[in-house]
């Protein structure tokens, strides 16, 4: 028989299921009832690639408006607050008053101990003239109340201006002063130093009446000239004492209110050189980021499991050859 | 198509399968319903894209079809120490001389398997490969090696 003949009579066979058997499968196919959808398998993974995705679209899309509206406040923030307040650190026997409320930020002077008293002002007005008017109001008040300026830097540069003044007002009047001088504009920031000298005017009292003794021993004493070198420097060291103490009370006198007047700064727009796109730009930077580590790591990884794959079916392809090819 | 429809249509297909493969029609039968039960709980994976209906429960039906031969050879391995197993007369339907059954019989069952599925199924070298898991040239090789033996088994009968 030739292999035709023989693939003819093969294909001759006919081989019908007994009906047992296809009852069996009927009843099982009426199981299965409405028909199926083979797609909907494919809908399902396709929506596992696809939801990933729009979230990550979604996240590049607020993270990008975000920083838009981030950049909005700021320029916001920029126009309301354009000078900042500032809190100076207060010398160790100072005291710095961080609240810009004029009339409790200016403690009174105390009328029985010496003080040196100092008051530093910001104030923000609205134009270059207004600077110039508040100069001028603020050398004013100073005069009225029997204060000087000891110095005036005045200056204007299109729309924006500015002046620093140091004005010397006396200690009794510089509460008044104080608040007057913040009532020319809108405080900025504010800072009060009071420190305490009396403590060092009673020293130097003191040596100075220790040194008086002194000199009164050594006068009622017979004079020699090694005697009267030591009087006269004595009684130039007494007098120099003195002069310090006079000078500290004087000094004392008068507070030292330095005033500064400006302008808002022109408010320049936040920019960080950040497009709409950044977000996305930042997301598929890390995206790539990742993708190298997952590479880096998920490389040797695969290529083991690869491996392992292609061990176990060898093996299995292998069990199954021996398991077919009895008869 | 419904699962109902591929059933009624490739009855037959998956029996004559299971029983060349089996060499055993009363095996046959029962991997049968068992093909078409496994089908079905799988039939939301089946990918008409990925080829035929017939293909995949050709597919189902081998798998069914190898689990059955490693349980038969874990009993026969314990039922042989108490007894040799009593051979079954091996039956391929209607239509074939006793001696091409004889022929058969003889075939392994991976040789069966490809001669069932390239001549009694009608199926292409690609089909044929994709449910045997091997490469069209594989499966080419071993049905023309399967029709030699059946060819000189027919030859020394005659």
């Amino acid at each position: 028989m030739s292999q035709r003949d023989l693939v003819a009579e093969l294909r001759s066979a006919r081989i019908q299921a007994p009906s047992q058997v296809r009852e069996r499968v009927r009843a099982i196919a009426a199981e299965a009832g409405a028909p199926s959808h083979p797609h909907r398998f494919r809908r399902r993974r396709s929506l596992v690639l696809l939801v990933p995705i729009a979230a990550a679209l979604v996240g590049a899309i607020v993270l990008t408006r975000n920083n838009g509206s981030e950049n909005d406040r700021l320029a916001q923030r920029g126009a309301i607050a354009t000078v900042p307040y500032r809190a100076e650190a207060a010398p160790s026997t100072g005291t710095a008053v961080p609240a810009p409320s004029a009339k409790a930020l200016a403690p009174a002077p105390s009328s029985t101990r010496v003080q040196r008293y100092g008051a530093t002002i910001g104030l923000q007005v609205a134009s270059p003239n207004a600077v110039s008017n508040a100069v001028k109001r603020a050398l004013a008040i100073t005069a009225a109340l029997g204060g000087h300026p000891t110095s005036v830097h005045a200056s204007s540069a299109d729309k924006a201006g500015a002046a620093d003044l140091v004005l010397r007002i006396p200690r009794r009047h510089v509460q008044e002063a104080v608040t007057r001088l913040s009532q020319l504009g809108t405080i900025t920031s504010e800072q009060v130093d009071v420190q305490d000298l009396q403590a060092g005017l009673d020293a130097t009292a003191r040596r100075i009446a220790r040194l008086q003794r002194q000199l009164a021993t050594l006068r009622a004493e017979p004079q020699t000239p090694e005697r009267d070198r030591a009087i006269a420097s004595i009684t130039s060291l007494v007098e120099r004492l003195q002069r310090g103490e006079a000078a500290t009370v004087r000094s004392a006198q008068l507070a030292t209110v330095r005033l500064h007047v400006a302008t808002p700064p022109s408010v320049q727009p936040v920019h960080h050189g950040h497009g709409p796109l950044h977000g996305i730009g930042t997301a598929a930077y890390w995206t790539a980021v990742g993708g190298a580590y997952a590479l880096a790591f998920g490389i040797p990884l695969l290529a083991l499991a690869l491996l392992v794959w292609l061990v176990v079916r060898t093996v299995r392809r292998r069990r199954v050859d021996a398991l077919l090819s009895r008869p | 198509m419904t699962f109902s429809q591929a059933a009624e249509r490739h009855l037959d297909d998956v029996y004559g399968y299971l029983a060349w493969f089996t060499s055993d029609t009363f095996v046959a039968e029962e991997l049968t319903g068992e093909t078409f039960e496994r089908a079905l709980r799988l039939w939301h994976r089946f990918d008409p894209q990925r080829g035929s209906v017939r293909t995949w429960l050709c597919q189902v039906a081998r798998t069914v079809a190898l689990d059955h031969f490693r349980s038969e050879r874990r009993r026969s391995r314990r039922e042989q120490l108490a007894a040799p197993p009593e051979r079954v007369d091996a039956r391929f339907g209607e239509g074939l001389s006793p001696d091409l059954e004889a022929a058969l019989g003889r075939l392994s069952a991976g040789e069966r398997e490809v001669v069932a599925l390239r001549i009694l199924l009608d199926l292409d070298a690609a089909a044929a490969s994709r449910v045997l898991g091997i490469s069209e040239t594989n499966c080419t090789t071993r049905l023309s090696r399967a029709l030699k033996k059946l060819e000189e088994a027919l030859h020394v009968a005659a």
